[in-house]
């Protein structure tokens, strides 16, 4: 590896960067705009999916298997056409620290259920995965936080 | 505009779009109570049905050798490689199957019955409010 390579992962020119940025805004955004879509074809469903963390009052699942889809859908494309793409990144991150949060409260309590991250129609029991899949995400927004306005 | 205000304007337009979901979704969570889950099935349908049923019991194997429901065959997700056959040997097709756990805040009831599901066995519910609601019947 020659000086230039290593100096060029270290510093990588900040056209890379809005590379980096850019893909990952997308992979973020793809991924918001089909969790929120997937939830929001039965939202009844997810309401239960909420429900299963045993964290809050059954009103407030309901209430929230109907704001998150949209919410999800919303920070999805706004994060895609960089429309209010500060807010929505700022709502990215937060809905990405309470999901980890309740994924972890479930883990330590030992509830075997399904993540509800992806609705009914895509299930995975368990999480554990889930919750390392948000720290991923998360890290991806620190990212683009740091590097927000290059791309 | 500033962050503050950008996350502002997308939750209330994701408040306005929650409320016209709630006018409009066929799908729509009912608000006052909770919806039963698709396979949970209360003790008092259970009695209703006034046939036999093979009981399922997801509790750990030292909670079903105190007490069970009688003819209940234990099977929860520590025993069940070794259990789903002597399982299998007592369900016939069309009998219905209902899993229970310790109570109502136990998911263990549902893992088995979605287990059970994949290995073909159907029909299977869970009970609702699991050994407690039935021990309150006794």
């Amino acid at each position: 590896m020659t000086e230039d390579t290593i100096s060029s992962l270290i510093n990588p020119p900040p056209r890379m960067l809005g590379w980096v940025a850019l893909a990952l805004r997308v992979v973020l955004a793809g991924l918001f705009v089909l969790a929120g879509a997937l939830k929001l074809l039965d939202p009844a469903a997810f309401a239960l999916e909420i429900n299963r963390y045993q964290l809050i009052p059954w009103w407030s699942c309901a209430l929230l298997a109907l704001l998150l889809p949209w919410l999800e859908i919303l920070v999805g494309i706004a994060l895609l056409t960089r429309w209010f793409s500060r807010g929505a990144l700022a709502w990215v991150t937060a809905l990405l620290i309470v999901f980890s949060l309740a994924l972890l409260s479930a883990t330590l309590r030992g509830l075997n259920i399904d993540c509800g991250c992806f609705g009914r129609v895509w299930q995975s029991t368990g999480t554990f995965w889930p919750l390392l899949r948000n720290l991923l995400l998360l890290g991806m927004t620190v990212f683009l936080w740091w590097k927000p306005r290059r791309h | 505009m500033k962050t503050g205000g950008q996350a502002s304007v997308i939750f209330f337009a994701a408040l306005a779009l929650a409320g016209l979901t709630v006018a409009v979704h066929p799908k729509k969570p009912s608000f006052p109570n909770r919806a039963s889950d698709p396979g949970e099935i209360s003790l008092q349908e259970v009695q209703n049905w006034n046939e036999p049923v093979l009981w399922v019991d997801a509790r750990p194997e030292s909670d079903y050798e105190v007490e069970h429901v009688p003819g209940a065959v234990s099977l929860n997700p520590d025993n069940w490689s070794e259990q789903l056959p002597h399982f299998l040997d007592g369900w016939r097709p069309a009998k219905k199957a209902v899993v229970y756990c310790s109570a109502a805040s136990c998911e263990t009831s549902r893992e088995i019955a979605d287990r059970l599901r994949r290995s073909g066995v159907d029909p299977v519910y869970y009970l609702k409010g699991g050994w407690e609601a039935w021990k309150a019947t006794r």
